[in-house]
This record gives C-alpha cells, sequence and structure tokens, in this order.
C-alpha cells in the first residue's frame, strides 16, 4: 500500500466519523441557523428603526416647519408639530418627553439633554431658510428665482480612485484572519482531542502497526482540516446567499485578489498549526491535559491574531516583521498585501519560509507523534518525545 | 519464518531486551513466556517497528520487514483498541483496508468473520454497545481479517471467558493448521501447555529457555511421583518421612524427587503399606519450568 493510500484511508475515516456524528450535525445546523439568525434580525429591526420626532410650536411659527423639517430629515426620522398655549405648557411637554424641541414665535429654539443635535440643527437651518424665503417674498423676489441664486456652488469630489479602496481591502482581510484563527481555535481542538483519542483507547498500536506516524499525522489533519473548510465554505455560501436576497451584500472593490491572498494564507496557515496541534496532541495521555499540551500554541496564535488586530489601521514595524514568520505570517500578511504595503520580495520570502516550515513541521511532529503515541502515563516533553522515536 | 535476531533495546537505564533471540515457523503455534516486565510486549512490537531496537534485527522469510510485509501481519496489541463510537462492520472493513485490502474485499471478509463469530446482528452497532467479551472478539477479527501469514498476539487469553478461550483457542489452532506463524504471550501457563507444543521463556530481555514443552518438562531435574494405595495418612506419613511429600491423603500420595531416584524401591515401599492401584512418576509442568528458570 503506497503512502497516499494510507493517508487518504486515514482522512477519510477521519471525515465520514465526523460528519456520521450528531454532534457535528447539531453544531453545524445551529452555527448555520445562528449566522442566517445575526443578518436577518437587525434588518428586521432596521425597518422600524427611524426617529419620531416631536416640534412643539408656541404662538404663530411660519406655516410649512414640520413639513419642511420632515422632508430634510429624510428617511431618518417622522417629524410632526404639537401646539401649545403658551412657552410655559411647551416646557413641560419637552419635559415629559412628548416633543422633543420647541420654537417659539418669539425668536426662540428652546432644547434640553434629550434633543438630539441633528434635529436642533436642522430645525434651525429650515427656519432660517423658511425666514429667507420669507423676506425674499416680502421683497417681491420671486421663490425660483431665490433657488437660481442659491445653487451653483461647489461639488464634492474624491481623489481617490474606486479601485485603490485600501481601508476596504484591509477590513476584508482581516474578516479574513478571523475567519483563519476561529477555524484553527475550533477544528485545531478537534486535532487535538482526535489525537489523545486514539492514544487513550490504545487504537493507535493497531493503527500504527499497518501505518507510518507521519501519515496518519498526515491523513487525520486532511480529513479534519478538509471537514472543517467544507463547514466554513457552508457557513459562508449560506451567508453569501442570504446577504445577496436582500440586496445587503457590499463586496469590496478588488476582492478578488485580497480574497485569493486570503485563500492562500488560509490554506497555509491552517496546515502549519494544525501539524503542530496534532504533535502537540501526541504528547499527553489524557484529555484534561489537552489544553496544557496546546498551550504555547494557543499563545503564539493570540499574538499574531493581536499584531494583526493593531494593525489594521496600517502598516507598522512589528507587522512587518511578524508577516515574514511562519507562525505569524498567516494572519498578517493578508493584511499587508490588502493594504498594498507588502514588496514582492517579502511576500515570496513569507511564502517560501511558510511552506518549508510546514514541510519541516510534518516530519518533525511525524517523529514526536511517533515517539509520543505509544507512551502511556505522564505528559511527555516535546524534546523526550523526539528523542523516544529517534532512539 | 519469523525470525527475532539478538534484539536489544535499553529505555535509560532500563534494560528492556538484552539480546532476544527466536525463530517461529509457518504452521508454529509458539508460546511466548516470561514474567512481567520481561520483554514481550517490547519483542512482538520491535516486529511492527513500533519501537525500534538498538541492535538486532527482525526478518520475515530471510529479509528485513518491509512496510508492505508487515501489511500482511496480524497484531493483537495487549491493550486493546478500537474505535469505541465506529460502527462494527466499518470499523472491520477500515482495519481490513489499512492492511492493505480492496475495499469490497475488505466488506466482505468482515461479513464472513461477523457470521462466525456469531455477531451479525451487530454489524450496525457502535462497538462500545458491545459486551466485553464481543468487543475482544471483534478486535481479534481485525487483527485476523485479512488472513495475515504471521499473527502476534499480546495475552490473547487475558480477561476472556471460558467460552471465550476456547473460541480464541480454536482460532489460533485454525490459523497454524492453516498454514501461519503464530506467536502469543500469556500468563496462562497451563493453558499454554495444552495448546503449543514449542514454547519460549524470557526474563530480563533475554531468551533462558526454548523448545517443545515435553522436551523442556524433562529437562528438569524434578519429579513427580504420584501413588494411590490402599493405606492412610499416618501410615503414608510414616513410612515416607524421609522424602520430600507435596500432599497426602488418606490413599494417596506425592512426592518430588530427583529425576535420578530409582523407584523399584519407592514401589517396594508402598506395596508394603497395600495394594498400589497407581505409581506415576512424571516431570514437573510448565508452570514448574518457568518458575525454575526464572528464579520465582
Amino acid at each position: 500500500m503506497n503512502a497516499w493510500k494510507a493517508i487518504r484511508l486515514v482522512a477519510a475515516r477521519d471525515f465520514w466519523e465526523r460528519v456520521a456524528s450528531r454532534a457535528f450535525q447539531l453544531s453545524t445546523g445551529l452555527t448555520v441557523l445562528l449566522v442566517v439568525g445575526f443578518i436577518l434580525v437587525p434588518t428586521f429591526i432596521d425597518t422600524d428603526s427611524a426617529e419620531d420626532w416631536s416640534i412643539g410650536v408656541v404662538g404663530e411659527v411660519p406655516s410649512g416647519l414640520a413639513g419642511t423639517v420632515d422632508a430634510a430629515a429624510g428617511d431618518a426620522a417622522r417629524v410632526d408639530a404639537i401646539s401649545y398655549p403658551s412657552r410655559v405648557d411647551a416646557e413641560a411637554g419637552l419635559e415629559s418627553g412628548e416633543v422633543d424641541i420647541i420654537v417659539d414665535a418669539g425668536g426662540k429654539i428652546v432644547v434640553d439633554n434629550s434633543t438630539d443635535q441633528q434635529l436642533t440643527t436642522l430645525v434651525a437651518t429650515v427656519l432660517a431658510s423658511l425666514d429667507i424665503s420669507q423676506q425674499a417674498a416680502d421683497l417681491g423676489v420671486d421663490a425660483s428665482a431665490l433657488t437660481e441664486l442659491f445653487a451653483g456652488g461647489f461639488e464634492v469630489e474624491s481623489i481617490s480612485g474606486e479601485a485603490d479602496n485600501r481601508d476596504g481591502d484591509r477590513a476584508f482581510a482581516f474578516f479574513a484572519t478571523i475567519v483563519l484563527f476561529m477555524s484553527i481555535i475550533t477544528y485545531g481542538s478537534w486535532i487535538l482531542i482526535g489525537v489523545i483519542e486514539e492514544k487513550t483507547n490504545r487504537v493507535v498500536e493497531v493503527v500504527l502497526g499497518t501505518v507510518r506516524p507521519h501519515q496518519l499525522l498526515t491523513g487525520k489533519v486532511l480529513g479534519i482540516g478538509i471537514l472543517g473548510v467544507a463547514q466554513v465554505l457552508l457557513i459562508g455560501v449560506v451567508a453569501i446567499i442570504v446577504l445577496s436576497l436582500q440586496d445587503a451584500l457590499e463586496i469590496p472593490e478588488a476582492a478578488g485578489k485580497v480574497l485569493l491572498w486570503a485563500f492562500v494564507w488560509y490554506v497555509l496557515g491552517f496546515a502549519f498549526y494544525a501539524v503542530a496541534y496534532a504533535a502537540a496532541g501526541s504528547l499527553v495521555s489524557r484529555q484534561e491535559e489537552a489544553q496544557n499540551a496546546a498551550f504555547p500554541l494557543t499563545l503564539m496564535l493570540m499574538a499574531a491574531y493581536f499584531v494583526a488586530s493593531f494593525s489594521i489601521a496600517g502598516e507598522n514595524p512589528v507587522l512587518r516583521i511578524a508577516s515574514l514568520l511562519p507562525m505569524f505570517a498567516p494572519m498578517t500578511m493578508p493584511l499587508r498585501i490588502a493594504g498594498g504595503d507588502a514588496l514582492v520580495w517579502e511576500i515570496a520570502l513569507s511564502l517560501a519560509l511558510m511552506v518549508v516550515t510546514t514541510y519541516g513541521l510534518v516530519r518533525l511532529a511525524g517523529r514526536v507523534y511517533a515517539g509520543g503515541l505509544l507512551q502511556s502515563g505522564s505528559r511527555l516533553k516535546w524534546r523526550e518525545a523526539f528523542r523516544a522515536s529517534e532512539s | 519464518m519469523l525470525e527475532i535476531d539478538r534484539l536489544s533495546k535499553r529505555y535509560g537505564d532500563v534494560v528492556a531486551l538484552d539480546g532476544c533471540s527466536f525463530r517461529v515457523a509457518r504452521g508454529q503455534l509458539l508460546g511466548f513466556l516470561g514474567p512481567n516486565g520481561s520483554g514481550k510486549t517490547t519483542t512482538m512490537r520491535s516486529v511492527f517497528s513500533l519501537v525500534r531496537p538498538d541492535s538486532g534485527e527482525v526478518r520475515w522469510n530471510n529479509e528485513r520487514i518491509s512496510a508492505s510485509t508487515r501489511l500482511g501481519f496480524g497484531y493483537m496489541p495487549e491493550q486493546r483498541g478500537l474505535y469505541p463510537r465506529m460502527k462494527v462492520a466499518s470499523q472491520l472493513a477500515y482495519f481490513g483496508q489499512l492492511h492493505g485490502m480492496a475495499k469490497d474485499q475488505a466488506v466482505a471478509a468482515t461479513t464472513e468473520w461477523l457470521e462466525r463469530l456469531g455477531l451479525r446482528d451487530r454489524a450496525d452497532s457502535r462497538l462500545e454497545e458491545l459486551s466485553h467479551g464481543n468487543q475482544q472478539r471483534i478486535q481479534l477479527a481485525a487483527a485476523l481479517l485479512h488472513n495475515p501469514e504471521l499473527l502476534v498476539l499480546d495475552e490473547p487469553f487475558s480477561g476472556l471467558d471460558p467460552i471465550g478461550v476456547q473460541d480464541m483457542i480454536e482460532i489460533l489452532v485454525e490459523r497454524a493448521e492453516a498454514g501461519a506463524a503464530v506467536v502469543f504471550s500469556s500468563h496462562q501457563l497451563d493453558l499454554v501447555e495444552d495448546l503449543c507444543e514449542d514454547v519460549v521463556i524470557i526474563a530480563s530481555g533475554k531468551v533462558v529457555l526454548a523448545g517443545p514443552v515435553r522436551a523442556l518438562r524433562s529437562r528438569s531435574h524434578h519429579r513427580y511421583l504420584e501413588i494411590e494405595v490402599a493405606a492412610p495418612v499416618s501410615g503414608l506419613d510414616r513410612e515416607f518421612a524421609d522424602l520430600e511429600v507435596v500432599t497426602i491423603t488418606d490413599g494417596r500420595i506425592t512426592l518430588r524427587l530427583d529425576d535420578d531416584t530409582p523407584l523399584e524401591p519407592l514401589i517396594r515401599r508402598a506395596s508394603a503399606l497395600g495394594k498400589v492401584q497407581e505409581f506415576s512418576f512424571t516431570p514437573p509442568n510448565l508452570s514448574e519450568v518457568f518458575r525454575e528458570v526464572v528464579g520465582q
């Protein structure tokens, strides 16, 4: 039996046994439901999120005040007016929350702490323009001439090209980093538990009588890894379908290139950490020790994540160095590529280091695995396991 | 033929194997004996490359064992292990495929073995739902599915009930008769004595005794003399007070003697007490030979 067939057998078992498990089906179903829920719930609330503003009116104010403010506020608010016989009554209304602002014909706009700043500005502006219109009319100026008078002026123009949307790309790359982080945490612990399970129920001795340790390791990482990627894809596809059904999907410009790089680094990063988690699992004999064994890895992962999250605004020296180191690169390099900060040689070097290190890790982990798997009892140190397999 | 050739292995200061050598031919059923910690498991693991010896070699048909040769072997480790939550049939088929069988072959062999073990109706049960004895049967089937030419079993009888022991014996004998080399370790020496023509005994990582059970027994310098004679305990006790008495009841006495003790005077002495109905002079059993050579 050749190596590839052995790896495929192991991978297929790890994949299908998990797919068939009730726990996996439930957790996948729940996650999909949660994601759909997260997308749908805010839009249900949003449809009714427009503000209701009331203007308290005392005395003779220009007609059409409420209507003009309402029009000016657009979709953000519905505006109506309530008339009060006196200023005192109006202020009582403002305090009780019946109205949000008072317009006193005597020439005052009365507000309190709860008055929306936007409303205040709107009311003041509308009053001023109504006043100008009134005075213009009194002077015999025609309304259309007035509109012409105010037209012209300046237009806003952006000098950033649309394809140069760096912030959007960075945000997208950071999103990919979060997905990678979550995937490694989730599926890394599946791998960790899977390895320890095989060790605690001793099946590993029978399995290793037929396949080499690095084949078992590679098969396990592939089986669980492919399952993990499939689950992430399923959730992603469902999210995209739901989002596009409600026309809420905004894909950043130039996402294609960023997406491709994000995928490449996702695969590399996942492979690197998955192999490391498998090796960590082979060092311990009991599930309770799993988190201890994986602690150095979790720490590295957190560090990489923090470097990435503090660098979302842009390039910095820590990010630059981190993006070259294999354990940090998968979570930091995509950000730099998206931001347009990574030099070609840096990307090439980082990729090369990543691939070489992962391959080295597979060989090394294979040995740790071989040394660790047949030991039961106390937790092995990395170095002891390495030596055990050597001799 | 399996050849274990001068295997040595140390773990730090502990010597696990110290030049251990023996052979198992095809068709042979070999009992591999030794006290706890004498190196039996380490030796068996070496066959499957689970342990790399410091020196020495394991050969099959005069060649170093390659990975593909090893797929034709069957192994039942001392600490049993299968996937508890995997279904019985798919689990067996998986192990068959790991041993290089094509999928349909493995599935067919699984059906055959489940049929034979009377577990066909449990094919879709998870392993953990089976009784302990049935899990052991599945473990054995996992080692046998691919019809191995060498079968290595570490303590196959431990934890089995009498029916399980009988089933196991039948299967091992049948495999050996079918031409497989079979080697197993056990602490149940009476059982080994009945089952095997040949045994190897190791102590402290070295083979201390090897050969046909009969020959090993008669090489001992001790013999047991069992006499059935119509005489009370008091008479027997008085008459044989000068010899080493092992057991004594009314009409029956067992003596432990050197192997060169002349028997004629003893027959005469017994006859003087009454009518002798049985007079048997036998070498010690395997259990005692074992204790003699490992010094316990």
